[in-house]
């Protein structure tokens, strides 16, 4: 009985030093988080909001890219301002982002050094009791509890996976650690309890950056982060295996890496169709916000088979044309974003391989970041009457050496078997 | 000495020609006159001729609403006639000829007129009629991408047909309002000649295009053959069913296909957005049986889309500069 006792006893005791911790770490904080807005000038109203917190006791304040993102490609429409735990509301100066992690560093005015986080110096350990932080919906500054399951597999730039709720609001606000550092940066949900944060050592090299050499302009900055990283990321997947996998009587590549997933589907159940189509599609993870109606940094590859011996040849490619029309870009960008698409059309025949295709590719240009595109190819095998192979891919964001490097292997990959 | 009177329309066409011997002729809406016009403002007594001897002299009978002579504004009195004089009286018009006036040279049958002819036999219009019939149900059936059955797509196929010989009979049917030849059957041949020459230069086109890359720069050629075959139909539709100069008939064919072509053209401009989010390309895809040029390889494609990079980066640089 008295055994009984004691474990109650102790089980009480460890689950009030949970929310007292909690409490605590809140209480010990909470002068250094903010609130981040982004008002509009012009009606002096705030557009958007999100959460920061202080990293130095000079006045910077980290917060996500997508917070501030509409100051960072409009400055003169918007203004960014913080709310601190006391009410008090006042101007900030956005001063560097990382645009492929999704992190800006941001500048308030202070009198008297102040109170700040402290970046950790190692990563949390698997299943680490971690904190989240933020003003979710704008209902007032929270504590989230959850764990640290990781880094995402599929994710090409690094995402740690966290287990605990992370709503809109909460962008741009720190989880720290039972010490109180920050581990990583509130940046995305997946549903329930299921939440993505940026590496503490991703901010750690933007600050690092920012102390030694300041970007001159935010453009610049982001035009050469973007540069950097799709130059990463193409190398990558050209340097990693390309499988070849057999779609009817196709034969297509796919890339063995983890942050390019594959998905399939066909209408094989359906045995009264007209034509027989297997389609197989891969993409990546993941895409670069640059704001909310641009959006770059995609890939996808998709493959299309289609077999028929039960119409004639004629209407069958009659139909694959459809097909084509329906062909769109990857990511979303708008007029003051990106140019009009420039294609060109050819038969090609790849000297190693087997398959005519009729061939398409597109490019356009960024306007506001030199030298990147956005660029999409399709194909259609057009060597049998009966069946025919679509091969289509579309990358944003890259500079034009590497998606052609991307165009040829591509093109020199898919075949008949 | 004889005189030949005229009465015609405002637009100068012929509505009755008489011709006299006697050296007094009487025109009025009265019922003793010689000739008899029913139009109210003309009077019962109201135009005299008469011959001198030497000329023709023709004089208003006090008429209320006067007599006149083509672009004059005096009333006629002992006006002496010439040859081709036109005079007004009330709301109708009537024309003075002698017999000794000059007549165009006439025109010879033009070879056309063989071929004209042939088309409006009843085997020719039937054959294309049928052959464009054919034409339009294989369209249809290639546009469904369902099975189709041959009663499915009887019905669509005879109402395509029936309103494309809508165009011939509209024609044939102004030609008959407005005093000619209305020549039905003539309309229908050449028409549905013209309407299978068009599908048929559209599917050359189609293997031209699928043919091609964008790399080739004639293309622009194939875009004349419909405006020519738009053309020469209309040409045709107004050589049978008009009488009309060769350049009045230049003229009528040339706006037809401006009116057509431009019209369409202007629609599809309105349509174009400021900014396609979409590429737009050269979607032609035929099957294989079709296909006789040879094909690039993958170094040729790449080195041709590269110059692509060029193009964009410049229209962007354009772009920002007007900003």
């Amino acid at each position: 009985m008295k055994a009984i006792f004691a474990l109650l006893l102790m089980c009480f005791s460890t689950l009030s030093s949970a929310t007292e911790q909690a409490e605590e770490i809140f209480k010990q904080l909470a002068p250094s988080l903010y609130q981040i807005r982004l008002i509009d000038k012009a009606s002096g109203e705030k557009s958007s909001i999100g959460s920061g917190f202080q990293i130095s006791s000079d006045g910077l304040i980290a917060t996500n890219y997508h917070v501030i993102s509409g100051f960072a490609r409009h400055p003169h429409k918007y203004t960014i301002e913080y709310l601190d735990n006391k009410g008090h509301k006042a101007a900030l100066t956005l001063k560097s982002v990382d645009v492929i992690n999704d992190l800006a560093i941001v500048q308030r005015d202070v009198s008297k050094p102040m109170p700040f986080f402290e970046i950790a110096k190692k990563a949390p350990t698997k299943g680490e009791e971690l904190y989240s932080l933020g003003n979710p919906h704008d209902l007032g500054m929270i504590v989230v509890p959850g764990t640290y399951n990781g880094l995402k597999n599929e994710s090409f730039n690094d995402r740690i996976h966290f287990t605990g709720s992370v709503n809109s609001g909460m962008s741009g606000g720190p989880v720290v650690n039972k010490n109180t550092e920050v581990v990583g940066i509130n940046v995305a949900t997946s549903g329930n309890q299921i939440g993505f944060l940026v590496p503490h050592d991703k901010l750690h090299a933007l600050y690092l950056e920012y102390k030694q050499n300041p970007p001159k302009s935010i453009e610049q900055q982001m035009a050469a982060q973007l540069m950097r990283n799709q130059e990463k990321l193409i190398t990558t997947i050209l340097n990693s295996e390309w499988q070849l996998k057999q779609l009817g009587r196709g034969l297509i590549p796919t890339i063995d890496v983890p942050f390019v997933r594959c998905w399939g589907e066909s209408n094989s159940d359906k045995t009264d169709a007209q034509i027989m189509a297997a389609v197989a599609n891969c993409d990546l993870d993941e895409n670069t916000y640059i704001s909310s109606d641009f959006f770059t940094g995609s890939l996808e590859m998709e493959y299309r088979y289609m077999e028929s011996d039960k119409i004639g040849s004629t209407k069958f490619y009659h139909i694959f044309e459809r097909q084509l029309n329906q062909v769109a870009p990857g990511n979303l960008a708008g007029k003051d974003d990106v140019t009009d698409y420039q294609c060109h059309h050819d038969l090609v025949m790849p000297q190693t391989s087997n398959i005519n295709n009729k061939a398409v590719f597109c490019t356009r240009a960024y306007k506001d970041f030199p030298a990147l595109y956005d660029v999409l190819y399709i194909a259609i095998s057009v060597d049998h009457e009966q069946y025919a192979l679509l091969s289509h891919f579309t990358i944003s964001g890259v500079a034009q050496e590497t998606s052609l490097a991307f165009l040829a292997k591509f093109m020199e990959s898919v075949s008949w078997k | 000495m004889e005189i030949i009177i005229e009465e015609i329309s405002h637009g100068h066409k012929l509505l009755s020609r008489h011709k006299f011997a006697p050296k007094n002729i009487t025109i009025g809406r009265g019922y003793d006159n010689d000739i008899i016009i029913s139009d109210p403002h003309v009077c019962a007594e109201h135009l005299q001729v008469h011959f001198n001897g030497e000329h023709w002299l023709v004089d208003d009978q006090g008429s209320i609403n006067g007599s006149f002579l083509e672009n004059s504004e005096d009333n006629v009195i002992q006006h002496q006639v010439r040859s081709g004089d036109i005079i007004t009286i009330g709301k109708s018009q009537v024309r003075f000829v002698f017999p000794n006036h000059p007549v165009s040279e006439s025109i010879a049958i033009s070879p056309f007129e063989s071929l004209i002819n042939l088309a409006r036999h009843p085997v020719v219009v039937a054959l294309s009629m049928v052959l464009f019939a054919f034409i339009g149900g294989w369209i249809i059936n290639l546009n469904n991408a369902n099975e189709v059955t041959l009663t499915q797509m009887l019905v669509p196929t005879i109402g395509l047909t029936l309103g494309f010989t809508l165009w011939p009979a509209g024609i044939a049917l102004v030609s008959h309002l407005t005093k000619h030849d209305a020549r039905f059957w003539t309309q229908m041949g050449i028409s549905f000649i013209f309407f299978n020459l068009m599908w048929l230069s559209d599917i050359f086109e189609n293997i031209v295009h699928f043919n091609t890359s964008s790399n080739s720069s004639m293309l622009w050629l194939l875009a004349i053959i419909p405006l020519l075959l738009a053309f020469c139909l209309f040409w045709l539709n107004c050589y049978v069913g008009f009488h009309m100069t060769l350049r009045r008939r230049n003229v009528v064919a040339s706006s037809l296909v401006l009116l057509l072509f431009g019209g369409s053209f202007i629609i599809q401009m309105s349509k174009q957005p400021d900014f396609n989010p979409r590429p737009r390309f050269d979607t032609t895809i035929m099957s294989p049986v079709f296909l006789f040029a040879p094909s690039s390889d993958v170094e040729t494609f790449v080195s041709d889309a590269s110059k692509l990079f060029e193009k964009v980066t410049k229209s962007a640089e354009d772009e920002a500069n007007k900003e």
